[in-house]
């Protein structure tokens, strides 16, 4: 077998452009996403009450059913409830939002909580204004705490975007797959895409460890 | 006050939502349900469950004990062994189990000329992505146990195998349980990804239904709620396994 460089370099602005179909589905899923999970986070911190419940429902939902399916029922449910058109792009972007709410949530409220109680006691019994504790004493450490979770699981979502190509959004694996299937080249392709993706994702994962190490060794536990 | 101030702005922000999703919603189709083809297809639908809980029970028997062997290679005063160890775990950590999937069943057979069938594709793709991340957590594990433990072994000389099964390993394992049923709980949800590839687990026999009888909405309705019953079962079940673990060692 020969490995077909001149396939790969005639196709390889194809491939280009589904690399940055892939960054910016992720950016755009990733951005709702972080809307959602803060008002779903807000929701489980309130601690009880009719908000709490619907978010706990919200999390525990998205985080449990699988990608494909929640994709799959976007794509094909939800035009038809809606009895609206939706492209492929949109239902994915909307699916991963989901995802990716539901899981931040879950992020967002391990670094709220992170934060010594301490701290917000006394902020409390300096009759410091609610808004000020959150922008002031809660957040700042709050995100620093999280960061590792929270690039760990963007690279999740990369990873998610490539579930994409089941409802033919034209994303990395997508377009390998259909251009292997048109000149052939399966292995050339197929390996192109692995290792565009793992490119795109080890750098974070890599800076994820090293923060969580370096976080660990700071806190000391 | 405040509390009834933020329950009635919940209130009327629900209200508002719910208000805004039935405009929209096709009642027609809504009235028009119908969830007895789910019933009709139950004893298909049962066996692609079973095929995924099987998928999910070998990528989590056979990944944990691949991992466990490649973590304690990874152990090894011997660099290249740890080099070979950290280049397979990271290359499988670092793409997507799709692409992974694709690969392994229609670039791999041109290279090495064996085909394989898509459940065969399946099964090897997830069982060395989980393997992978297995070795992670295992590492992890082993990390964990105090040095002191592997300083008694060594000064009593015991030879790899008893120092690996009797001192380092148990404890490792106990403080791996929760990590490593939340991997197995991502890995039943991972198998979803294999209806890429046509194995008939519970996706792809959900889309094939779907096909013959075009009623999408309760079929995949359904198996959503059958997909979060079982997930959450497990996950609620390891929170009882923990427990009684922690209760055993008091």
């Amino acid at each position: 077998m020969r490995f077909e460089w001149d396939q790969l370099i005639r196709y390889g602005p194809d491939l280009l452009h589904a690399f940055g179909v892939t960054i910016v589905i992720s950016a755009i899923s990733l951005v709702i996403g972080i809307v959602l999970g803060m008002i779903a986070c807000l929701g489980k911190l309130n601690g009880q009450g009719g908000a709490y419940r619907l978010s706990t429902a919200f999390i525990d939902f998205f985080r449990t059913i699988p990608e494909v399916v929640l994709i799959f029922w976007v794509y094909s449910c939800l035009p038809l409830l809606l009895s609206v058109r939706i492209s492929s792009e949109a239902c994915g972007v909307i699916a991963l939002s989901l995802f990716s709410g539901a899981y931040l949530a879950e992020i967002f409220r391990a670094g709220v909580l992170a934060v010594p109680r301490g701290q917000v006691d006394a902020a409390h019994a300096l009759a410091i204004q609610r808004l000020h504790i959150w922008r002031k004493i809660i957040i700042p450490p709050a995100i620093r705490r999280m960061m590792p979770a929270f690039v760990n699981f963007l690279t999740e979502l990369l990873k998610a975007t490539s579930l994409l190509s089941a409802i033919a959004v034209a994303e990395m694996a997508y377009v390998a797959s259909i251009l292997g299937a048109k000149t052939l080249s399966y292995f050339e392709f197929l390996s192109a895409i692995a290792v565009l993706y793992f490119v795109l994702i080890f750098p974070f994962s890599v800076w994820a460890r090293r923060s969580e190490k370096k976080l660990l060794e700071r806190t000391g536990h | 006050m405040n509390q009834i101030a933020s329950r009635a702005w919940f209130s009327i922000v629900l209200l508002g939502v719910i208000g805004i999703v039935a405009y929209f919603l096709n009642w027609e189709l809504l009235l028009s349900l119908d969830f007895s083809v789910v019933w009709e297809y139950r004893v298909v639908l049962l066996k692609g469950l079973m095929l995924t809980l099987a998928l999910t029970a070998c990528a989590a028997v056979l990944g944990l004990f691949a991992g466990t062997i490649l973590a304690i290679a990874s152990q090894s005063g011997f660099a290249p062994l740890r080099w070979i160890v950290t280049a397979f775990v990271e290359i499988w950590r670092n793409t997507p189990l799709l692409v992974q999937l694709i690969w392994i069943h229609f670039a791999l057979p041109i290279v090495t000329g064996i085909n394989t069938t898509a459940l065969e594709s399946g099964v090897i793709g997830i069982t060395l992505q989980a393997s992978a991340y297995f070795t992670e957590i295992v590492r992890a594990g082993i990390e964990s146990v105090p040095k002191g433990q592997w300083e008694a072994a060594y000064s009593l000389a015991l030879p790899a195998r008893i120092r690996w099964t009797r001192i380092i390993l148990p404890p490792a394992l106990r403080t791996m349980i929760p990590p490593l049923v939340n991997l197995t709980i991502s890995f039943f949800k991972g198998t979803a990804i294999l209806s890429i590839l046509h194995v008939s687990e519970l996706m792809t026999v959900t889309n094939r239904i779907s096909n013959v009888t075009f009623k999408p909405v309760e079929l995949f309705s359904s198996i959503a709620v059958i997909y979060f019953v079982v997930g959450y079962l497990m996950s609620k079940g390891t929170l009882r396994v923990e427990y009684f673990l922690q209760k055993r060692e008091r």
